[in-house]
């Protein structure tokens, strides 16, 4: 690469004897040779002090050498004699940034448009929006790369918890604030401070979408399950459109028993939002309940068909067993028992949460 | 129709809007026992798994003794061969008479219970007349080896496992006497939790440095054996087909499930699928609990069965399945429908409500309130003494769940009791005689607390005591019913814990009493116009 990079640069205006030095560093490149590289470009700019190109060939041979302390010096003599050379401002930035010189390397990435390691910059100078923007940018051309998806998700969190304690610190007394507490200590399952924070939230902004779905989780957490299904249904009541909250619903009422109500819930959740295994799994486990054996064969089927080999598939699989066994279907119950045990044999049995 | 007011009907819902806890806890005068599980940081599993209680009548003058089993001292050095020093009488198992005004004495030395072995650390207790002498027996087990004591008749007992052939082995958990065969001389079965000693003990949970979840160690074969009737077992073990599944096992009870006569036994494993053998009725079982539809959850998911209760909860004459787990699951409970098979019944019950954030132990289906229905009462309490570090929305000490039963259907009530525990074990029974059931729960390093069931609605109840002629003198095994509901004899069931043999039945405000006793020879009992509010001796015909 960078071998390629820096041949179109050579043979530009030079005294004979420098090029001929860069010429031989340039072959000492082919040939993995770095200290001749480095002793041929030296001498190249020693011969000719205004060869920008020397310069940059032999900041680049130290950045092959990964001595990126070296290569600055190189490099920006190279940028003062030629101010445009893209390819000069990059190993610049690249030296600069691996030397822990974040503010100084950003206007060098920003001319050579090196979104990632502009990036990483902007992380280490806390500039998180603009990082976010650039590895959000980055993104579509390596959406595998592990170096980008990791700088991608590190800036994000960083910048939620920025934006986070920026709330907390500015507003202490705002709804949002709270929210932002109640969802901290909902993490680190403290459910009491968690439950405080988010009443203290709904008593400031009652009509705040989320807080009511979030406070039900915390009961649902600590297992307060009248609790948990009256934060959920207020939810539903607020979002009457968000299936979310009528699959939390759902789930509350068929964790108590009621599994008429969670069966109205959790089909009207998977209208609002089809094909969600979660939702079809405890819909069909509702419908058994309920008596409504096809309703809940056809939800577990729907599972199997968009699960496969999965966990939640297994599941289905053992779901259905249950119920062709106490419909008398007992080959069909024998084979679904059978792609249960198959199932769970290669990903491991169901784990309780 | 307008349903006419009585004072009863009033005294029934006043006592249920007052909402008074069915249960006082009562101290238990003359009772110093403290259980003594010796926690150290090494985290040495046992540790967190004691101790039993057996509610028996050893000396047959009516009232219930107590009967407690110790841990055993462990140390930080603790090494292969284990001694946990049960010589000092800090670390001994404890019996303790009831005396005619309710307090105990301590008759352990006198009944020759004192010292149960150095390389012992106890576990729990069953009890069971296994010679048919009209005294019951006691079977101790241990992480070492376990112990039966014979019942002398005269206050005392003798150590006679060697004889017996009983003392098993390795880490034995919950016990229970059957007779399996129905030759009127009871078996015995003895659930192991897994392959284990001090040497190959393991810590886990990182920093936060906790006992290993039972997956850490390797599972084992729970025990039976075969009664001879000359006062020795054999080990049938293997030839029962009980060895042909391993497993974690820590509870068991026992009923005839499927109605073909033979004890059938349900056995609760920790981390992994739950066992039901069913007996074959030529000294064989079949384990069939996945087939059966009581092996996992309905999700398919495996259960942390810690205890179990094997009892009919709705009252349609069949045995249904209750085991209690750890949280995150639910207590399962296993409806049986009748056809060989069961349900998974633990949201439709309500227990998905009550009990996802808890962790049970010893666990009973007994009748608290005389209504006619089985109400469910739990010892709860986390393994790990430092849960609240890892999940503070978990508790180490838990109080203990009471959840009465309405027509099949169980809500959270009151117990009484207000102070968290680290219980264990549970045992039930009649206590102080006054027709309403009791529990005792075990509390690892801290002292027995007493139930004394003060519910106060007027209903009425019947107490059974079975005495076998052709059966086993206990009864055990019997199927009794008492006006459309139905007990299966046993002293066994929840976790290292023996109940009160006797039936209890509360009969709501029935005056008269219809007992069917179907024996486990075959002999079917039915009597008539039964005077309530009576403790009921029912002696098996001696001929058919």
């Amino acid at each position: 690469m960078i071998f390629l990079l820096l041949m179109a640069l050579a043979g530009q205006t030079a005294t004979p004897d420098a090029l001929q030095h860069l010429q031989a560093g340039l072959e000492a490149r082919k040939q993995h040779q770095v200290e001749v590289e480095i002793t041929e470009f030296r001498e190249a700019t020693r011969i000719d002090p205004r060869f920008a190109d020397a310069f940059l060939n032999l900041g680049a041979a130290f950045m092959e050498k990964h001595d990126y302390g070296a290569a600055i010096t190189p490099l920006k003599r190279a940028l003062e004699l030629s101010p445009e050379l893209l390819t000069a401002h990059q190993f610049l930035g690249f030296a600069l940034l691996a030397q822990g010189y974040a503010a100084e390397a950003i206007p060098h990435l920003e001319r050579a448009g090196a979104q990632e390691a502009l990036g990483i910059a902007q992380i280490q100078t806390g500039q998180l929006t603009e990082a976010v923007a650039n590895f959000t940018a980055a993104f579509p051309n390596h959406p595998d790369d592990p170096d980008l998806l990791f700088y991608l998700g590190h800036s994000s969190g960083l910048l939620s918890k920025t934006a986070i304690d920026t709330l907390i610190a500015n507003h202490p007394d705002s709804a949002r604030a709270h929210q932002a507490l109640g969802e901290n200590y909902l993490v680190l399952r403290q459910m009491s401070q968690a439950e405080k924070e988010y009443l203290e939230a709904l008593r400031l902004r009652p009509d705040l979408p989320g807080l009511h779905l979030e406070l039900g989780q915390v009961y649902a957490n600590s297992a307060q399950w009248p609790k948990a299904e009256s934060e959920f249904r207020a939810e539903a009541k607020l979002q009457p459109g968000n299936a979310e909250a009528a699959y939390r619903l759902g789930t509350a009422l068929l964790q108590q028993g009621n599994a008429h109500d969670a069966l109205v819930e959790l089909k009207r959740s998977n209208e609002l939002k089809p094909e969600m295994p979660e939702t079809l799994y405890s819909l069909g486990k509702a419908a058994s309940l309920a008596g409504e054996n096809t309703v809940a064969e056809q939800s577990w089927l729907k599972v199997i068909e968009l699960e496969k080999n999965t966990s939640i598939a297994a599941q289905s699989y053992f779901a259905l067993a249950g119920l062709h066994r106490k419909q008398g279907k007992l080959t069909q119950s024998q084979q679904e028992m059978q792609q249960f045990q198959k199932l769970q044999s290669t990903i491991g049995p169901p784990r309780s949460e | 129709m307008v349903r006419r007011f009585t004072r009863r009907n009033f005294l029934n819902y006043a006592a249920m809007a007052a909402a008074t806890p069915i249960f006082e806890v009562k101290p238990l005068r003359g009772l110093d026992f403290i259980l003594q599980n010796s926690p150290t940081p090494r985290k040495f599993l046992i540790e967190t798994m004691p101790g039993g209680v057996a509610l028996f009548d050893y000396n047959n003058d009516g009232l219930l003794d107590i009967f407690l089993v110790n841990g055993g001292k462990i140390t930080e050095s603790l090494r292969v061969p284990e001694n946990f020093d049960r010589s000092d009488p800090r670390y001994w198992n404890r019996l303790y008479r009831q005396n005619r005004d309710g307090s105990f004495a301590d008759v352990t030395r006198a009944a020759g219970l004192a010292n149960a072995g150095n390389g012992n650390y106890g576990m729990g207790v069953a009890v069971g007349d296994y010679d048919n002498d009209g005294y019951p027996d006691l079977y101790v087990t241990s992480y070492g080896k376990n112990i039966l004591y014979h019942n002398n008749g005269d206050g005392t007992f003798t150590d006679v496992t060697a004889k017996a052939g009983v003392a098993g082995g390795g880490w034995s958990v919950s016990a229970g006497f059957l007779d399996y065969d129905n030759d009127g001389h009871l078996d015995l079965f003895v659930t192991r939790y897994m392959d284990w000693d001090a040497d190959h003990n393991k810590i886990c949970g990182g920093d936060w440095h906790t006992y290993c979840p039972p997956g850490a160690f390797p599972p084992t074969t729970c025990l039976l054996y075969h009664n001879r009737g000359d006062g020795t077992f054999e080990d049938v073990s293997e030839r029962s087909g009980i060895t042909a599944k391993k497993g974690r096992a820590l509870g068991v009870a026992f009923a005839d499930y499927d109605g073909d006569g033979f004890t059938d036994i349900s056995v609760s494993n920790d981390g992994m699928q739950q066992y039901l053998f069913h007996n074959n009725g030529d000294g064989t079982f079949k384990e069939c609990a996945l087939e059966s539809g009581v092996g996992l959850t309905s999700d398919g998911k495996g259960l942390s069965g810690m205890g179990t209760a094997f009892q009919d909860y709705d009252n349609d004459g069949r045995p249904d399945i209750i085991t209690t787990v750890l949280p995150r699951e639910l207590y399962a409970l296993f409806h049986n429908d009748g056809d060989g098979s069961f349900s998974y019944d633990s949201l439709k019950t309500g227990l998905g409500a009550l009990t996802s954030g808890s962790s049970g132990w010893g666990v009973g289906l007994e009748d608290f309130d005389n209504d006619g229905w089985k109400d469910l009462l739990v010892a709860q309490s986390h393994v790990l003494e430092n849960v609240e570090k890892i999940d503070a929305s978990l508790h180490y000490k838990e109080l203990p769940l009471l959840a009465l039963n309405h027509n099949g259907r169980f809500e959270r009530t009151d117990s009484g009791v207000t102070t968290a525990l680290a219980a264990r074990g549970a045992a039930f029974g009649d206590i102080n005689n006054d027709g309403k059931i009791d529990a005792i729960i075990t509390t690892l390093g801290g002292p027995p607390v007493l139930l004394l069931n003060r519910c106060d609605n007027h209903n009425h109840w019947l107490s059974i005591t079975l005495r076998g002629t052709r059966s086993n003198r206990d009864g055990y095994g019997a199927r009794v019913s008492v006006n459309g509901q139905t007990r299966f004899a046993t002293s066994a069931g929840s976790y290292v814990c023996a109940s009160d043999k006797r039936l209890h039945f509360g009969v709501g405000s029935t005056e008269k009493a219809s007992v069917e006793v179907l024996w486990p020879s075959g002999a079917k009992q039915v009597l008539n116009d039964v005077r309530i509010d009576q403790f009921l001796e029912v002696r098996e015909p001696e001929h058919s």
